[in-house]
């Protein structure tokens, strides 16, 4: 009997004395618990318990929209305030611009007027 | 078309239960894969309940493309699965000793436990991929064709793997 043979005989051997093999008691179980618990049925459950919430939850008032929308649009609101102020302050700047030239203007031809007399 | 390929054309269609259908008709077979190639049955469950959820994601995603028949599509996300879980404990050093609760008969349970655990010691000197080939060409019956097609590689390379994991065994034997 060749080294090849007594290894083929021992695989043969072995198959045969764990032919019997079988899964523990509850084993099909749970596999299906693992199947219900699996990320992609996660995912599925919370976007099931998210609708089931959401069809729970009463309808928001019409003062609650209006607080939660204003809410929604409150740091677009502050910007807009902040370059109103900003454009404001500008303009304020070039209008005593323009006074101040009017004014030295008016008194450059005050003195020529005294000049000329 | 059989029993299995019915069940998965209705978990195909919605119906889960159908999947219960496929785990009860090939869990016995797959658990005794497993552990032939784990060395214990506990490590062997854990590897297929793995490849019954990744298989069930696959069949909802509608990623099963039926190229192969359900059979050697389940073996083969088990024999990777037992591939991959045996590089993963030989990296840790470690082996599970974690007993289970056979549930049927003691006397045979305690014969197979015996002869996994021989199987064990005699085969742990094997790469992974060489004992996955050498249990599924001599224990399983299965040709180099059908090998080829459960370990996704050619016939010439599993026909490499079989006959390195062999000198091993020899050389193994000449040593003791």
């Amino acid at each position: 009997m060749s080294e090849q043979e007594d290894l083929e005989q021992r695989l043969a051997r072995l198959a045969s004395a764990t032919d019997a093999l079988r899964p523990s008691a509850g084993f099909s179980a749970r596999v299906m618990l693992a199947i219900d618990h699996a990320p992609a049925h996660a995912a599925h459950a919370a976007h099931a318990a998210h609708a089931a919430h959401a069809a729970h939850t009463p309808a928001p008032s019409f003062l609650e929209t209006t607080w939660l929308s204003a809410r929604r649009l409150l740091p677009v609101t502050a910007f807009a305030a902040a370059m109103a102020v900003v454009w404001a302050v500008q303009v304020d700047d070039s209008i005593d611009d323009e006074l101040a030239t009017s004014y030295t203007s008016e008194l450059a031809a005050s003195y020529a007027s005294l000049e000329l007399e | 078309m059989d029993t299995l390929e019915k069940a998965v054309d209705r978990v195909l269609s919605g119906d889960r239960s159908a999947f219960q259908q496929i785990v009860d008709a090939t869990s016995q077979k797959l658990v005794r894969l497993g552990a032939r190639i784990m060395g214990n049955q506990a490590d062997a469950e854990d590897v297929v309940q793995e490849a019954y959820v990744k298989a069930y994601r696959a069949l909802t995603a509608g990623e099963f493309d039926r190229r192969s028949s359900t059979n050697t599509w389940l073996y083969r996300i088990v024999v990777n699965g037992a591939i991959d879980a045996k590089r993963s404990q030989k990296r840790r050093s470690e082996a599970s000793d974690e007993q289970v609760d056979p549930g049927w008969d003691g006397a045979a349970f305690a014969e197979a436990r015996l002869a996994l655990s021989e199987l064990e010691d005699w085969l742990q000197a094997l790469p992974p991929d060489q004992r996955a080939a050498l249990v599924l060409q001599s224990m399983e019956g299965l040709n180099n064709s059908e090998i080829a097609q459960v370990m996704g590689v050619s016939e010439g390379a599993v026909e490499q793997r079989l006959v390195r994991a062999r000198a091993t065994l020899r050389q193994k034997r000449e040593r003791s």
